[in-house]
């Protein structure tokens, strides 16, 4: 089961390589029409919502799209055999957490593009991901057994799913943004309008805010039962209620004027600095938390 | 307050615009500044600064060591442990010091920004509240002809079907999507419809979550406790502090670790609790799996070595018999120690056992006696080294080191605000997916008889103009021209 899980890993880093690629040329390919069409070339004054188009481009974003699928695929089937192998969720350290960050964002992606149609998201999703697995391959993914402190299968479980929910679509939301930052309000390059990143940086919130807030207070249940104390004040405890202020500052900032548009995007790059922060803040600053860390 | 609370507002405007009421100078300063207050506790703007600085003070806390529990309260405590940061905070300690920074989440600061920010929480949900319940129960039915040329969706058909049919047939697409209608009818139908309509009020539960959670913490703060260092021997039994009648006996204490790794398995203690001298609960205490009675926990903290011991006085009456935590650490060896009391002498030992075998003057197998009167100045009577198993004298007392065992650390808390903790998160949680997962759509319709049997319908909606919303207005639209066999508009 251990070695179906490392090949499975492999394979899902290679098609996520790959699907990289993809909707990196796929970027390329639809950028260049976006330049020409501003230009003035052909394709002339288009009123379109998704991404521009070239003669290649559709073809590209179908083809990252099924790789990309494929790479969730095998991930997903990753995970469950080094669960079968470890005998508990494939949360218990910094190497299953990563490839289980990984798949969050793979999730909350491909959840966005049936939904909104728009691949370009990819651009910056799927590198993230990537990023997590190549992280991941530094790491020993060998097993060990659970310290005493994690011993808990049902809250181990649940508390780390949840969060990965919540990080895979705050990924999103970072995506959005990112995109919305780097054009004018009336849309540049053929990228996406600026109105629907704005909708689907806010989707994504709704979305991972709840599941944050469930993180938080499962890990809350946790602590009390673990270390006799919900709430201690912990490194990665503060870090994770900084993001969960920066994400609620955001929902807040949406309804008043002034804090639209560009603000409201720069709080969604920083709540997901600050969901990185969270992520890898216990490998420097030690903590109740640190068992999640390296062994060595 | 109460006349600010009940004033109109539109929904979503977090603003209000209470006229200040005619009256004395005096009473008009005092409504002005209550009037300032309450505009600024209400305002949308202020609470994001609020949220925006609770982050960063969050930030700086993640950043910088927090001195532990109790440690800031104790002056050697204190200063110990801010000589060992000074090294990685150089010229920075002493400011950080006397900002609260080591401290931050109890310091000034964060109660400030903590208490306001919960002020904020109330008077904006007690602001909110009327017009909220308002939007849900007393719908505007009747909105005006012109509201459906500017709403941002918009829909105009001709039926030819009668104003009654097309009413029907209209209720029975709304009732598929499981929008509830109201209808008034003065010639002219005028129809209301949504759907989720308590949605909103999952925003003021969510947010008054705040309030109960802060009540439950004040409340554990003030009437519970919580003591993180008890510790006690294999074999000892000791009353429970802070709670009457209880005492515990540790029985054993088991820790494992993996043979390949070193990785530690599992510490587990065997304990035994009795109320007034008669056992009641009996449990195996491990990290995740604490022993719960009538309100108090015991969870599995820390561990150590102890030692078996017994004292007798001069006259040989027993002054201590059992075993002694070793689970202090001594200032300039790596000895553990601990101490017991010796009653009716005026006197306390403490005991270090062995640092391991470069150990010159505590071999393995023998124990350091001290003795120190138990007076202010706490002056050293006698030290001596005893070998296990043989009766010493020390200090006038005679002491027999039995055996080595073990300690287990618990961490002991009785909580009355935990039930209100666990309240709040759950109010925050249904009330956060209530609002977000579950937002109020709102219809408005219109439906005028035609002098030629048929009838004009114009449907409306507000709200945010996104994807999401866009394509069920078009959904709706469409389902509502294929069962009225509309033309469809060109």
């Amino acid at each position: 089961m251990f070695k179906m899980s490392e090949y499975t890993f492999v394979a899902a880093a290679l098609c996520l390589g790959l699907a990289s690629l993809i909707y990196l040329a796929y970027a390329v390919s639809g950028l260049r029409a976006g330049m020409l069409r501003t230009a003035g070339g052909p394709g002339g004054a288009s009123s379109t919502v998704t991404f521009a188009s070239g003669p290649y481009t559709s073809e590209l974003g179908r083809y990252g799209t099924i790789i990309g699928w494929l790479a969730m695929v095998t991930l997903t089937v990753s995970l469950i055999f080094r669960t079968i192998a470890t005998g508990h969720g494939p949360f218990a350290n910094m190497y299953e957490f990563s490839i289980a960050f990984a798949w969050g964002i793979l999730v909350a992606y491909y959840w966005f593009e049936r939904r909104y149609s728009q691949r370009i998201l990819a651009v910056v999703a799927m590198p993230v991901a990537l990023g997590l697995m190549l992280y991941a391959v530094t790491i020993p993914s060998t097993i060990e057994p659970l310290v005493p402190a994690l011993q808990n299968n049902l809250l181990l479980t649940i508390h780390v799913a949840v969060a990965i929910v919540a990080y895979g679509s705050f990924t999103v939301g970072f995506g959005a943004a990112l995109l919305y930052l780097v054009q004018p309000e009336q849309g540049r390059w053929g990228l996406p309008k600026p109105k629907i990143l704005e909708e689907i940086g806010y989707r994504a919130i709704v979305v991972g805010f709840p599941f944050l807030t469930l993180t938080v207070i499962l890990g809350a249940v946790w602590a009390e039962v673990a270390w006799g104390k919900y709430w201690s004040w912990d490194p990665k405890e503060t870090a994770s209620l900084l993001t969960w202020l920066i994400y609620a500052t955001y929902l807040h900032a949406r309804v008043v004027r002034g804090w639209r548009a560009k603000r409201a995007a720069w709080l969604l790059m920083l709540g997901f600095a600050a969901t990185l922060f969270t992520y890898f803040g216990n490998l420097y600053f030690g903590g109740l938390h640190s068992y999640a860390g390296l062994a060595q | 307050m109460a006349q600010t609370l009940q004033t109109s507002s539109a929904p979503g405007d977090a603003r209000i615009t209470g006229a200040i009421p005619a009256g004395a100078a005096s009473a008009g300063l005092l409504d002005g500044i209550l009037d300032g207050l309450w505009h600024g506790l209400t305002s949308m703007r202020f609470a994001i600064a609020l949220t925006l600085i609770a982050a960063a003070l969050s930030f700086v806390g993640a950043l910088v060591m927090q001195a532990p529990a109790g440690v800031l309260a104790d002056a050697n405590a204190k200063a110990a442990w801010i000589a060992q940061v000074r090294p990685k905070y150089g010229a920075f300690t002493d400011v950080f010091d006397a900002l609260q920074v080591f401290n931050i989440f109890n310091s000034l600061w964060f109660r400030l920004v903590g208490g306001l920010l919960v002020a904020s929480i109330t008077a904006c949900t007690a602001h909110r509240t009327p017009a909220v319940w308002r939007t849900a129960t007393k719908p505007t039915v009747d909105v005006g002809e012109a509201f459906f040329e500017h709403a941002p969706q918009h829909e105009a058909m001709v039926v030819h079907r009668s104003a009654d049919e097309a009413l029907a047939a209209v209720r029975t697409v709304l009732g598929k999507r499981r929008f509830r209608t109201l209808v008034h009818n003065d010639g002219t139908m005028h129809l209301y419809a949504d759907r989720n309509r308590w949605g909103p009020f999952g925003s003021l539960v969510g947010h008054l979550a705040f309030v109960v959670i802060l009540a439950g913490a004040m409340i554990g703060g003030a009437l519970g406790f919580q003591n993180p260092d008890f510790t006690i021997a294999e074999g000892s039994t000791l009353t429970v502090p802070s709670a009457t009648g209880l005492s515990i006996r540790l029985d054993a204490f088991r820790d494992s670790y993996d043979p390949a790794t070193g990785m530690p398995l599992d510490y587990a203690s065997q304990v035994v609790l009795f109320e007034d001298g008669t056992e009641v609960a009996r449990h195996t205490i491990r990290v995740n799996d604490p022993l719960r009675y009538d309100g108090i926990s015991f969870f599995q903290s820390f561990f150590g070595p102890a030692v078996i011991l017994s004292a007798t006085a001069d006259g040989g009456s027993p002054l201590f018999s059992g075993g002694v935590p070793l689970a202090w650490s001594a200032d300039d060896s790596d000895r553990a120690i601990g101490t017991l009391d010796l009653p009716g002498t005026g006197k306390v030992a403490w005991v270090a056992g062995t640092s391991g075998g470069n150990d010159t003057v505590v071999r393995p197998g023998q124990l350091l006696v001290e003795i120190y009167q138990a007076d202010g100045a706490g002056t050293l009577v006698e030290r001596k080294t005893i070998d296990q198993g043989v009766a010493t004298t020390v200090g006038g007392v005679t002491f027999t080191f039995q055996r080595e065992e073990k300690f287990t650390g618990l961490a002991i808390s009785r909580d009355p605000g935990a039930p209100l903790i666990w309240l709040g998160s759950l109010l925050l949680f249904g009330g956060f997916v209530l609002v977000l997962m579950f937002p109020h759509r709102r219809l408005w319709g219109r439906i005028a008889p035609r002098p030629d049997g048929g009838a004009t319908l114009l449907v409306g909606s507000i709200g945010r103009k996104d994807t999401t919303a866009g394509i069920e207005f078009t959904e709706l639209v469409n389902d509502l021209r294929a069962v009225l066999h509309a033309p469809a508009r060109t």
